[in-house]
């Protein structure tokens, strides 16, 4: 692609996606969901064996995709895409079978509600439980030597949980002195603290409170030793007018531009006409601080931040998805051709072009 | 613009005069926090003496409250022009402490508090055990009730997973305390007595050796020694938890359930208002925050296209060409965020259904949580 430049620095899928595990998070709210689903169907585009891991059973993801509800059976629910919902129940049964051959237990288990104390009692045993999950996809093998996916998205808990999240394994090693599980667990702590195994990437919406959060996400997970991948901001306004514009819109006032649209043969009222003039002065504010909040971001951060845009279409759906995973890949330098076809070249273009740093604050 | 007109209907003037419980709920990250505190700067302003309890409030929210930091103990809010005998107060849950006072509360002896507050289970299992930081919040909300110092108290929930796990804490927290496995590992001679329960005990006993041979068996023993010292205190525990369901049922505790326009949150607080339902709790609304004003339809979208196209090349003309994109695209998302509101809330009766509209920045001053407190009380939403 010539057209499209890369803004962000990250040289195509084999530097973004170079991890074998992705782990998505964010505050509540921000289109974390998405972001996993986008990157993805990203991962999935590059060729990539992929799966998406569901860990807190909301089933968002067969509601997208329109699929059956997701259970802990791998399905592929798109070429060369698998999709899972670990449930820590499901992880109990699979580990005591997997390690003790206790199949019998599930039974007893089942009567006693000793599953109640198993994922609730035990401090962050639930937590290592998915954790485990995780680092099994991770670890496993095709018989032709390969791995068994190239590429795991996990849509994790929220910014707040992440770090007690990954950090189940180390809370369990010093509650739990001896046995298999600390020896697993030093084996999870080594995946989850290896760059090129694992990094997390934070999305979050341009407003104040989830960019600092996202920053001190940033500093809390960087601290437990887990890679920090590129930032997403989501739900990003395309600029439609710059600062000049704004200022010229704002020149003419309403009745300048309520003359300029009827002289161009439509027919607008007073009032859309001097709502129009606040809407103008809203975006170009939104704008400013979508720009203030990246440069905070890129900086505070010292990661690259990639775009999603708040789409403007009469539904949300898996296209849209589709097209935000293109838009993903083209600021790493990439093809988008979904993205290109649904929004058309000007304006990828324009949203490519607003996801770049502004001048002088290139890392 | 009305209210009427964004097909909303009615507002929560009446319940912000006379209640004595609002809850606010909802989904995490759709504004929860900050609809609680303009509830309660409301009902100050309707000059009754007022609390919200938060959990973990936003600081620029706090400080807008005029609070740099938040505890335990409830501190005044300084709020201009409020009528005779109102007053907005403000406080933060503090599990631990709440925690501890519940031990200290319901404990058989001084010693067997000190036992449990010493014990290593106790000590993490404030932050892990599901429900715990829901329980927490509703028995503070009962200490509060019971000190009768308070007009109306307003309460945020926790971010919870899922807006229903609050009202399952305090069942949850009970059938815990009752579950079979914990009986078994504070009598294990008990449980294996008797008919099927010789037949769970026998099972039972054999995951406790692989419990003990996968964790260590002393964390088996601290779980048992922990909930040995608990067991005295199960009955009041569980008196306590119908207690705070009584409460919750009363028809001056009300819910507020909070929601922003995007489908998953509808989605749950739909399940809300018919969890409550079920439950026999009260709905005083719904508030659907941050939803685009509606825009009129003229220029129509053709027209539009046309006068883009029309535009001429120079600054200006492509100054109204950019203004005329950015009709349509917030446009588009109002008419989206509306049709998917309608879709979620199809046949759910509520006494009110608000829109709060989108405020340009953070709400980070009191004149921010007036607005929304007129929204909330008038149902205007501009």
């Amino acid at each position: 692609m010539d057209t499209f430049t890369n803004p962000s620095g990250l040289a195509g899928f084999d530097e973004w996606l170079s991890s074998h595990v992705v782990l998505v998070t964010g505050k509540g709210g921000v289109g974390k969901t998405t972001g996993a689903a986008a990157i993805a169907l990203a991962g999935a585009a590059s060729g990539r064996r992929t799966i998406l891991v569901e860990v807190e059973g909301r089933q968002s993801f067969s509601r997208t995709f329109r699929t059956a509800p997701w259970d802990y059976t791998e399905r592929e629910f798109r070429p060369g895409l698998w999709g899972m919902a670990v449930d820590p129940t499901d992880a109990v049964y699979e580990y005591l079978d997997h390690f003790y051959g206790l199949k019998r237990v599930q039974w007893v288990m089942e009567k006693s509600h000793a599953l109640d104390f198993v994922t609730t009692a035990a401090p962050g045993l639930r937590d290592l439980l998915l954790v485990g999950k995780i680092f099994d996809l991770e670890v496993r093998k095709r018989p032709d030597g390969r791995r068994a996916y190239d590429l795991i998205v996990v849509d994790a808990p929220p910014t707040g949980r992440i770090v007690p999240f990954l950090q189940a394994p180390e809370g369990v090693t010093e509650i739990v002195r001896v046995g298999p599980i600390k020896r697993q667990a030093r084996h999870m702590r080594e995946m989850l603290q290896n760059p090129r195994r694992v990094q997390a990437t934070i999305v979050t919406l341009m407003q104040e409170m989830p960019v600092r959060e996202t920053v001190e996400g940033v500093a809390a997970l960087r601290q437990a030793g887990v890679a920090i991948g590129p930032v997403i901001a989501n739900q990003v306004v395309t600029p439609r007018l710059q600062a000049d514009g704004s200022a010229a819109i704002a020149a003419m006032g309403r009745d300048g531009l309520q003359r300029r649209i009827q002289d161009a043969g439509a027919t607008i009222s007073g009032r859309t006409s001097d709502l129009l003039l606040e809407l103008v002065e809203t975006h170009r504010a939104q704008v400013e601080q979508q720009d203030v909040l990246r440069d905070e971001l890129a900086a505070d951060c010292a990661t690259p931040v990639l775009t999603m845009p708040l789409l403007t279409g009469s539904s949300f759906g898996a296209d849209d998805i589709e097209v935000l995973g293109d838009i993903l890949s083209m600021q790493v330098g990439e093809d988008g051709p979904h993205a290109r076809e649904q929004l058309g070249d000007d304006d990828v273009q324009l949203l490519i072009d607003s996801a770049r740093p502004a001048p002088g604050t290139d890392a | 613009m009305t209210a009427a007109s964004q097909g909303a209907v009615g507002d929560l003037a009446e319940d912000v005069r006379s209640a004595h419980i609002l809850v606010a709920t909802g989904s995490g990250g759709v504004g929860k926090t900050t609809t609680a505190a303009a509830i309660g700067l409301a009902a100050a302003r309707a000059g009754r003496r007022t609390l919200v309890l938060t959990i973990d409030p936003a600081r620029r929210l706090a400080q807008a409250m005029g609070l740099d930091g938040l505890d335990d103990a409830p501190r005044r809010v300084e709020v201009p022009d409020l009528p005779e005998g109102g007053e907005l107060w403000a406080m933060m849950l503090d599990m631990q402490t709440t925690f501890d006072r519940l031990i200290d509360r319901h404990a058989t002896s001084e010693e067997n508090a000190a036992a449990i507050k010493a014990n290593r289970i106790y000590r993490t299992m404030s932050g892990s055990l599901a429900g715990t930081q829901e329980y927490m919040a509703m028995e503070r909300l009962h200490e509060l009730h019971d000190a009768d110092e308070w007009d109306l108290l307003v309460v945020d929930t926790p971010p919870t997973r899922s807006a229903l796990d609050f009202l399952d804490a305090p069942r949850r927290m009970s059938s815990f305390m009752e579950g079979r496995l914990l009986q078994l590992l504070i009598r294990p001679g008990m449980a294996a007595g008797k008919g099927v329960g010789r037949f769970v005990g026998a099972g039972a006993s054999a995951f406790m050796r692989v419990a003990g041979r996968v964790t260590g068996m002393d964390l088996i023993e601290d779980i048992g020694d922990f909930f040995r010292n608990f067991e005295g205190m199960y009955e009041g525990f569980k008196q306590r938890a119908d207690q705070v369901l009584a409460l919750l049922r009363e028809p001056t505790s009300r819910f507020v359930v909070v929601t922003s326009p995007e489908p998953p949150p509808l989605r749950e607080a739909k399940f809300f208002l018919e969890r409550l339902e079920k439950e026999g709790l009260h709905a005083a609304g719904i508030v659907v925050n941050q939803i685009r004003p509606e825009l009129p339809r003229d220029p129509t979208d053709a027209q539009i296209d046309r006068a883009i196209t029309a535009q001429t090349e120079d600054r200006d003309g492509q100054a109204v060409a950019g203004a005329l994109r950015l009709l349509i695209d917030v446009r588009n998302v109002a008419a989206r965020q509306r049709r998917d509101v309608s879709a979620a809330l199809y046949g759910v009766s509520v006494p009110a259904r608000l829109h709060v509209p989108l405020l340009a920045g953070d709400v980070n001053d009191l004149a921010g949580l007036d607005r929304i407190a007129t929204a909330l009380t008038t149902g205007e939403g501009r």
